[in-house]
């Protein structure tokens, strides 16, 4: 186990010269990592806390039920008892046209003699809370309901909350997949890097294949070297992200003191910070044990 | 130990470089593989050390059959080896005590011992002293015997050494021959290819080859 652990420090130490020897590529190659995933990354912090808004948002659908002026009050009573008994209604709230009507004139502040408003506009209303977001039940039941005489019109109240979950979630898939895009580009972009660098070392692979190392142990280095990269350009990202951040949070303040609210930006967990770096250090690795298994595998066909 | 039988190898889009080659090595022998350039003494010691496959016949190594050997059992078998080539081919971007210390590294040995073993290899070639310099700075002389030195620190049973002193003057040249010689007296199997045979007091076995077929010569002493 010891000369294990010894095997990869002293692979660590040769990835760490091989990036002192070439600091001023390897300080480029941070940067390009820690720019190209900055993209999809601050998409997510922008979505992420865009999620968090609509989140706090309390959603149910709410059916506006309006019926018919000349409606008999035994029939308002069976609607209300059928919709009781409905399993899809959780909350029910009768507003008879009186009451309405009395509310709005108090809200105006006027009488219907002043206006010339002699009759009462308003219709008797039901107003239903659905225990359920599905949009075919609630269509479903909605048809059920136009049918029954004595309903006028319904409405369907919430829905733009639904609407910009649903943006939101088509915005975080195409994050996704670009985020998946600029990742390749990465592993691409490292191959071609450690490609280079394994034909600056390709005296030292060759002697030591001949002197009986492992493909492992020739790669070792490399995919030090990878990982190292992709620990820089995660950090580079985090950074990124940080600057983002706190220049959008001061613009942020002011606007708020003007507008009112709250539009400051919320960072990413540490969780998801070190998701970033792993992810990052993930392209490097697989970047570079593509471009060493390459370089092997060349120098095997000389032989 | 080494045993070739009816061996032939070939490049693709070349005649035979070596034909119908059969010899046997026994442990502890020195033997030189001597000829003229291009006759196949490289490619015969690539053989011996697993470097290379053959294209047809068969070679044992300590009773292994090469041709069954597994692409990934080929590294362990290389370790068997001390190879020393005619470009030295040390590594110029580290120190002599680091260009030593590598077989030591793929061999996996005891990290503890590693500072050691290193300096008793440097010692035996005469660069002790010189374990911190690169070997940019070492002479041509020195540079073979840093060469020698990485080959023998991990202490194999076999040295297979390409041509060692092509590039030498004489005096460099009997330098390198006799570090060659002590490691075959306490044993060691030391196969060395060369143009011919070096002055020596020596036992020795010639392997001369010929446009790539193996002419038998005696054992000479």
């Amino acid at each position: 186990m010891f000369r294990f652990l010894h095997n990869h420090y002293h692979a660590l130490i040769q990835g760490l010269i091989r990036i002192r020897a070439n600091w001023i590529g390897s300080v480029m190659m941070f940067l390009v990592i820690g720019i190209t995933l900055s993209l999809p990354t601050t998409g997510f912090l922008l979505i992420q806390n865009a999620s968090q808004i609509s989140n706090k948002i309390q959603y149910e659908a709410e059916l506006s039920i309006f019926l018919d002026k000349e409606i008999k009050a035994e029939q308002v009573d069976f609607l209300h008892s059928a919709l009781k008994k409905n399993s899809l209604v959780k909350k029910i709230h009768f507003e008879p046209k009186l009451v309405a009507w009395e509310k709005l004139q108090a809200q105006l502040n006027l009488s219907s003699i002043e206006d010339g408003v002699s009759k009462n506009p308003l219709p008797d209303a039901f107003f239903i809370s659905l225990n359920t977001l599905e949009t075919k039940k609630i269509d479903s039941f909605v048809t059920d309901l136009k049918a029954i005489e004595g309903i006028e019109e319904i409405v369907l109240d919430g829905g733009w909350v639904k609407k910009l979950r649903s943006i939101l979630y088509l915005i975080k898939i195409g994050i996704l997949i670009l985020g998946s895009l600029l990742i390749t580009v990465l592993v691409v972009v490292i191959t071609n890097t450690v490609r280079l660098q394994t034909l600056t070392y390709q005296n030292e692979i060759e002697v030591s294949r001949l002197i009986g190392a492992t493909n492992a142990f020739i790669q070792r280095p490399f995919e030090y070297t990878g990982l190292i990269y992709g620990l820089g350009g995660g950090l580079v990202t985090l950074g990124i992200l940080k600057i983002i951040l706190v220049s959008f949070n001061l613009v942020a303040d002011r606007v708020e003191n003007l507008i009112g609210g709250n539009i400051t930006l919320n960072t990413f967990s540490v969780e998801q910070s070190i998701f970033i770096i792993i992810i990052a250090m993930f392209a490097g690795w697989i970047a570079s044990y593509i471009a060493a298994k390459q370089a092997i595998h060349k120098l095997e066909k000389n032989y | 130990m080494i045993k070739f039988t009816n061996v032939y190898k070939r490049y693709p889009g070349e005649m035979d470089v070596l034909q119908d080659i059969s010899l046997a090595i026994n442990a502890g022998e020195l033997v030189f593989v001597t000829g003229s350039s291009g006759a196949g003494k490289s490619t015969l010691l690539k053989l011996i050390s697993a470097v290379e496959k053959p294209t047809s016949g068969t070679i044992f190594f300590e009773n292994q059959n090469l041709s069954y050997l597994k692409k990934n059992e080929m590294p362990f078998l290389r370790r068997k080896f001390g190879m020393i080539f005619q470009d030295h081919k040390l590594l110029y971007d580290r120190t002599c005590f680091d260009n030593v210390l590598l077989p030591l590294a793929i061999n996996d040995s005891d990290p503890s011992d590693i500072g050691r073993r290193v300096r008793a290899a440097l010692n035996k070639v005469g660069l002790l002293e010189k374990e911190k310099l690169m070997p940019i700075t070492l002479s041509g002389g020195e540079q073979q015997r840093l060469a020698i030195a990485r080959a023998i620190v991990s202490r194999p049973s076999v040295l297979i050494a390409d041509e060692p002193t092509a590039n030498l003057d004489r005096g460099y040249a009997d330098e390198i021959m006799n570090i060659f010689y002590s490691f075959q007296q306490v044993g060691v199997t030391v196969i060395i290819s060369s143009h011919e045979i070096p002055s020596t007091q020596m036992k020795y076995k010639e392997l001369h080859i010929s446009k790539g077929s193996l002419n038998n010569v005696p054992l000479l002493t």
